[in-house]
């Protein structure tokens, strides 16, 4: 052992307090909100711009080399909007030429902490693409017919505002509708309809996450998780969609950590995704049984008695179940532990294996490992298997039902509600909740359903239930996105169901070639949006933004109007809806203008800097004090720094105490609901989470009384986590109230014996559903769909190596795609991801996006549509000179199309699954071709409808919903009353 | 001694010769004095430059194989390299990280990983050149940056006899073993070495066992009693050595010495051992040549030792 040596001195500090001297050095910096080690630097690995130097940082041109030629940056933050993670991005804006030189990550944002994907980056592509959507178009020909006129904003407004003037003076409400598919907000869209008074919100979320939304909420009554990855012994996913797609950066980077600190990571999926091939237990079962797995792990958990008993004691709705199902057991503890015991017994391992084909005894080491995880179990489901089969929300629902009973629910390393982690403040104007209830979203046959039932809308105009006068989509592209796309394109080019089509969108896509209007909207960095996502146990909120209108004032500019930084004529959405609002209702007599209107200066328009700088003051706790102590408004330090994290460790939250306050005039239900006449609190925070009803006397749910204690508890009816859920029971599906296996439609009892199963649902991490055709990276780096073929499917197909041409049969048509032959897949299953084909019409010229999009010709004879390629993408000149050096032709096929609608009868998710027939490709066929018929389509649909209990019948209450659900902007509960005809049976 | 910012300390150590901006918010934090962007410019990027190539690489110069090889040592942990792997600020940042990583795991074996990797970058990476690199600095004209390389040295000492005393042989197979940029060095200097080869290996390190730097050349030019010639170490040196070459030799060799004796206060571990042996043959081999030169056949020959016409 040495010491050291004497040499060194007895004048320096001890090593000791030198120690401690640094580290309370870089504490006081960084709590000053200061940099320590100013950067970009070698010293953490990873590092950025200080800070304090985003006004005026220097880098030297890489293309100047060698010479040292310095170029000057602002670096303005925003927020991605390539998918839902809303990672924090920072723009560098060239000082001189006020354009965006890169997109790096902002270390900032406490969700992303200046770590990106792929796609973040690609911004820059998207903002410089030089076939995006730069001026206001309106179709000059027939509908689809690919000729345009540009036109001015005003009157592409003017004509808009007057159909939906007219729609709403006449009591048309419902013919107003606003299609959403990137959401990358929250809420501002929802309150401009709710400021129309229509019900005419739609999205894309049952093509996409509500079949595991449904499973969460029917137990907490808030349908999303927020899984605390990073402080978790075991991490259990059915999700390899989740970690490779959305949420993929912030949840990967924390799963890593975790990792690094000894974490097990179990992924269930069929298929070897980039997750799978991370975990320490890739199980790949068969398509739909991932709820026998789940059961068999809980069945371990109770058999055994590794479960934490006291929190289900305490949480757990089993005195409700008692009550209800086994009405002459004594309501004890004791009894219903007996009772579970049964409940799952025939859930074994060998069970699980049959249905799934994994073996036991990997499912009983598993089921070891999640036992050993105590409380610090996370897990997430979110597309992947619960998007995908008939009762796929039965998936989440008995994941969750792990984590209920080890109690890892809101504990550190386990799994939260997300609106626990989660942050909305309150806008300057809340409209109030529409008057009307829009029967073409919330069909009565779907009165449980998650979202709106967005992919059945073209069957439901062909039922002649409705009709839509002015139909908006917005970063939304049906034809391509839902399944059954051709039904889409009947309708949209038919004027007598949608009488104007209009798409407001960055690009081109699919679905724009059929509107009337195509209305060039902002990418990521040149629109405003707050966003706030559950990715820690931690809420924060992160602010996008214009960056080259922060940018431009940062340097003294003023800019008034977000067109007049961004390219050609192309708009952000927020000042769009409030200039159209007022064009609607000019005077103010429609009772709409008012919710944008400002109200620092009665009578003019809102302004965004009014509308966030409102928010930011007065609805996010702690951001003026911060702000304050930089000597910066609040608005200001947002656009400084993009992000502001509100909170960390939020904890519990179900067992904080009700205050005494709150209990005034209460009432407590036999179960332990606790009511109160008491007004709720106002906070600032406005996160969508389930509405308890109130009870006879209408006093309000506001706590559970636990042991003897109020807490806060759960949104749900009983105020406590739902194991029973009263409203599926009550709804007509007593059978389904319990945490379940529903077998799949795909289930291998129900194919024939040439039948396989298709995966269709993953995503690729580096592309942005219809939006990666405009990023030239991202298109470089994927841009084909391959069929995966086990080797010994492959060898009885008589396939004989990848690249070969397969021909893949669906129950409405074909597609023909090109073989992977690949043992990531199991035998028996085939997946193809669902990011590739993108398409062009023959005929339309140089609209869409000529690297990704191949042209296509498109017929209809006896037999149904024909989509035949007949170019493929190949070097082209353009703006850009990336373009003349497009190295590949293949962009893979549009497997949708060939896909008829499945939507589940209780969660309304459309099953992504497909039952499909495999063989070596013709002779005549070609790759990228398609066939559908549509009338077929119409069969499958009528064949899934006839599964539903409509509300008609099986509503208890009259009503046609349960109005504790969520629901996206949700109407007055006198719109919940059935209609009269129905109400009656 | 308290674990309190251990990995924090030696952290803040890199990031003063990672760039003159974070050597101004860093160096109060170590009590330094602030340095000018000149002086921090003079000291690692003139002077001594921060990257274990130089001082561990066969040729004495930045990149190449010594930068090699710790480039691999990053690959072997599974990280990506970053540009410069060998730079002082990179390698002390990596080992603070896999302290920290270390404290934070719940698995023993992760841990025990994160251990041994940490132990052989020190073993290898770190303490074959740190310790002479920052006795280098503290020969340097800048007064704080002096101070900041005692500091370090302090500091890196800590690691050392902390870590021997954790890590029992069986788990530390390496221990008491040369590092690999040691063994794999070239042989050292001889009495007979050419001119040219004899500038070569003085300006390289890991032959001569000591570090040449130019204001340490400067010095020696001046207790010499010649001119300092201006420019690369190489070209400097060697206006000296043929200015006056007995006085050069001698001074070279009581510098070697001075080198070993530094060296040899160090420890008695390996790498200690090992340079102060080649310093000490370097002394023995300036002597050999120093006494050729009063051999006038010797001097008179255009191809002898240290007579070489520049051409």
């Amino acid at each position: 052992v040495h010491r050291p040596a004497a040499a060194l001195g007895d004048d320096l500090p001890d090593v000791a307090s030198l120690r401690e001297r640094v580290s309370a050095a870089r504490a006081a910096a960084e709590a000053r909100g200061e940099t320590f080690y100013q950067g970009p630097s070698r010293v953490q690995l990873g590092a950025f711009p200080p800070k304090e130097r985003w006004d005026d940082w220097v880098e030297l041109s890489s293309r100047a080399w060698p010479r040292r030629d310095e170029r000057h940056y602002v670096l303005v933050p925003t927020t991605c909007f390539n998918c839902e993670s809303a990672c924090g991005l920072l723009a560098y804006v060239d000082r001189d030429t006020r354009q965006v030189r890169k997109f790096e990550g902002n270390p900032e944002h406490p969700g992303s902490r200046g770590r990106n994907c792929a796609k973040g980056p690609a911004t820059l592509n998207q903002i410089t693409d030089p076939d995006r959507v730069l001026y206001p178009l309106r179709r000059a020909g027939r509908r689809g017919e690919g000729k345009w006129e540009r036109i001015s904003w005003d009157e592409a407004l003017d004509a808009l505002a007057a159909r939906i003037r007219a729609a709403l003076a006449e009591g048309r409400h419902n013919e107003i509708m606003v299609h959403i598919g990137r959401p990358g907000e929250d809420g501002y869209t929802e309150r401009v309809l709710a400021s129309w008074g229509v019900d005419g919100h739609n999205s894309h979320t049952n093509v996409c996450s509500s079949g595991g939304r449904t499973g969460f909420q029917f137990w907490m009554g808030i349908d999303r998780p927020s899984p605390d990855h990073a402080n978790a012994k075991v991490i259990y996913l059915i999700s390899a969609h989740l970690e490779a797609g959305h949420y993929f950066n912030p949840h990967a980077q924390r799963i890593t950590e975790a990792r690094e600190r000894g974490a097990k990571v179990i992924v269930l999926d069929t298929r070897l995704s980039n997750t799978a091939s991370q975990a320490d237990y890739w199980l790949s079962p068969q398509p739909g049984s991932e709820a026998a797995i789940n059961l068999a792990i809980a069945n371990h958990l109770i058999q055994t008695g590794r479960y934490d008993a006291e929190f289900v004691r305490q949480w757990w709705n089993w005195r409700e179940y008692l009550s209800e199902c086994h009405p002459g057991t004594p309501v004890t503890f004791t009894a219903f532990q007996e009772i579970l015991a049964g409940l799952y017994a025939d859930f074994t391992f060998e069970f699980a294996a049959a249905e799934s084909g994994i073996d036991t005894t990997v499912i009983a080491e598993v089921a070891s490992v999640v036992a050993d995880a105590g409380t610090r179990f996370s897990c997430h489901s979110w597309r992947s298997a619960a998007a995908s089969n008939l009762g796929g929300w039965q998936v989440s629902r008995t994941l969750f039902l792990i984590s209920a009973l080890l109690g890892a629910v809101a504990t550190e390393g386990g799994t939260f509600p997300n609106a626990w982690n989660k942050f909305v403040p309150r806008p300057i104007h809340t409209p109030p909740h529409p008057g009307v209830w829009q029967d073409l979203s919330w069909p009565l046959e779907y009165p449980l359903a998650q979202n709106e039932m967005s992919f059945l809308l073209p069957h439901l105009l062909k039922d002649g239930r409705g009709k839509l006068d002015t139909y908006f989509i917005r970063v939304y592209n049906p034809v391509w996105t839902n399944p059954d796309g051709l039904s889409w394109m009947e309708v949209l080019t038919d004027e007598s169901k949608i009488g104007c089509f209009v798409a407001l969108t960055p690009t081109w896509s699919e679905s724009a070639y059929f509107a009337d209007y195509v209305l060039p909207m902002g990418h990521g960095s040149e629109r405003h949006d707050t966003h706030s996502y559950e990715q820690y146990d931690g809420q924060w909120v992160g602010f996008r933004q214009p960056v080259l209108r922060a940018a431009a004032e940062r340097l003294g500019g003023e800019v008034t109007d977000t067109r007049q930084v961004n390219p050609g004529e192309v708009w952000e959405e927020n000042e769009w809806w409030t200039e159209l609002s007022w064009r609607i209702d000019p005077d103010g007599s429609m009772g709409i203008r008012q919710y944008h209107e400002s109200r620092a200066r009665p009578g003019e328009k809102l302004t965004v800097d009014e509308y966030y700088g409102w928010m930011f003051e007065n609805s996010v706790p702690g951001l003026p004090e911060r702000a304050a102590a930089e000597g910066l408004t609040p608005l200001e330090w947002m656009r400084r720094y993009g992000a502001f994290e509100i909170s960390r460790g939020q904890g519990r939250q179900h067992v904080s105490e009700v205050p005494a306050s709150e209990l005034t005039d209460v009432f407590v239900s036999p179960a332990g609901r606790v009511y109160t006449s008491a007004p709720p609190p106002a906070g600032p925070n406005i996160v969508p989470m389930g509405t308890p009803p109130p009870d006879e006397h209408g006093r309000r749910a506001a706590g559970v009384m636990i042991d003897g204690v109020v807490r806060k508890g759960f949104p749900t009816p009983s105020g406590r986590l739902e194991f029973w859920s009263a409203t599926l029971a009550a709804w007509g599906w007593p059978e389904h109230a319990l945490p379940g296996y529903i077998r799949s439609h795909v289930h291998p009892s129900e194919l024939a014996a040439d039948q396989a199963v298709l995966l269709s649902t993953f995503r690729l991490p580096t592309q942005i559903h219809t939006r990666s055709a405009n990023s030239k990276w991202l298109d470089e780096l994927s841009h084909t769909n391959p069929v995966w073929i086990n080797p010994t499917d492959a060898a009885r197909l008589n396939v004989r190596r990848t690249g070969d041409l397969v021909r893949v049969e669906t129950e409405i048509g074909y597609f023909v795609a090109k073989a992977w032959i690949t043992e990531g897949i199991r035998p028996g299953v085939v997946a193809c991801s669902h990011h590739m084909g993108r398409w062009r019409l023959r005929g339309h010229g140089e609209v869409a996006a000529g690297g990704m999009m191949a042209t296509v010709g498109l017929e209809r004879d006896a037999d149904g549509w024909q989509m035949q390629v007949t170019a493929r993408v190949k070097p082209y000149l353009s703006a850009d000179p990336d373009t003349a050096r497009i190295w590949w032709s293949d962009t893979g096929v549009h497997q949708n199309l060939t896909f008829p609608v499945h939507p589940d009868p209780i969660s309304g998710m459309h099953c992504w699954h497909q039952a499909v027939r495999v063989r070596p490709a013709g002779p005549g066929d070609v790759h990228g071709d398609i066939g559908v018929d549509t009338a077929k389509a119409r069969d499958v649909y009528r064949a899934w409808m006839a599964r539903t209990r409509p509300a008609g019948g099986a509503s208890p209450d009259g009503t046609r919903r349960p109005t504790w659900l969520m629901r996206p902007l949700k109407p007055t509960t006198a719109a919940f009353d059935l209609p009269g005809d129905r109400a009656a049976q | 001694v308290t674990e309190v910012g251990r990995w924090e300390l030696l952290r803040a150590i890199g990031a003063v010769a990672d760039s003159p901006a974070a050597a101004r918010t860093v160096g109060p934090a170590l009590g330094l004095a602030p340095v000018s962007d000149a002086d921090h410019t003079e000291v690692f990027v003139l002077s001594t430059p921060p990257y274990a190539g130089i001082y561990l690489g066969p040729d004495g110069a930045l990149g190449g194989e010594g930068a090699d090889r710790v480039a691999g040592f990053w690959r072997a942990i599974g990280v990506t390299p970053p540009a410069e792997p060998d730079h002082l600020a990179a390698l002390l940042g990596l080992y603070a990280c896999l302290g920290e990583a270390t404290a934070d795991t719940r698995s023993e074996v992760t841990a025990a990983t994160l251990r041994r990797s940490q132990a052989a970058l020190l073993d290898e990476h770190l303490w074959p050149w740190l310790p002479c690199y920052f006795d280098a600095v503290t020969d340097g004209p800048v007064q704080a940056l002096a101070t900041w390389a005692r500091l370090a040295n302090h500091a890196l000492n800590y690691e050392r006899p902390e870590r021997s005393a954790v890590d029992a042989p069986a788990t530390e197979p390496t221990q008491g073993r040369l590092p690999l940029a040691l063994r794999a060095a070239p042989a050292g200097l001889t009495g007979d070495a050419r001119l040219q080869d004899l500038v070569d290996a003085l300006v390289t390190p890991v032959r001569s066992g000591m570090i040449l730097t130019r204001p340490r050349l400067a010095v020696g030019a001046q207790q010499i009693g010649v001119g300092h010639r201006i420019g690369e170490r190489r070209f400097a040196l060697r206006a000296v050595l043929e200015q006056e070459p007995a006085g050069a030799l001698a001074w070279l060799a009581a510098e070697a010495h001075r080198w070993e004796l530094r060296h040899a206060v160090r420890g008695t571990d390996a790498a200690s051992r090992w340079w102060a042996s080649r310093a000490a043959r370097t002394r023995r081999a300036l002597g050999d040549s120093s006494a050729a030169t009063a051999r006038p056949d010797l001097a008179a020959s255009d191809g002898a030792a240290i007579m070489e016409v520049p051409t």
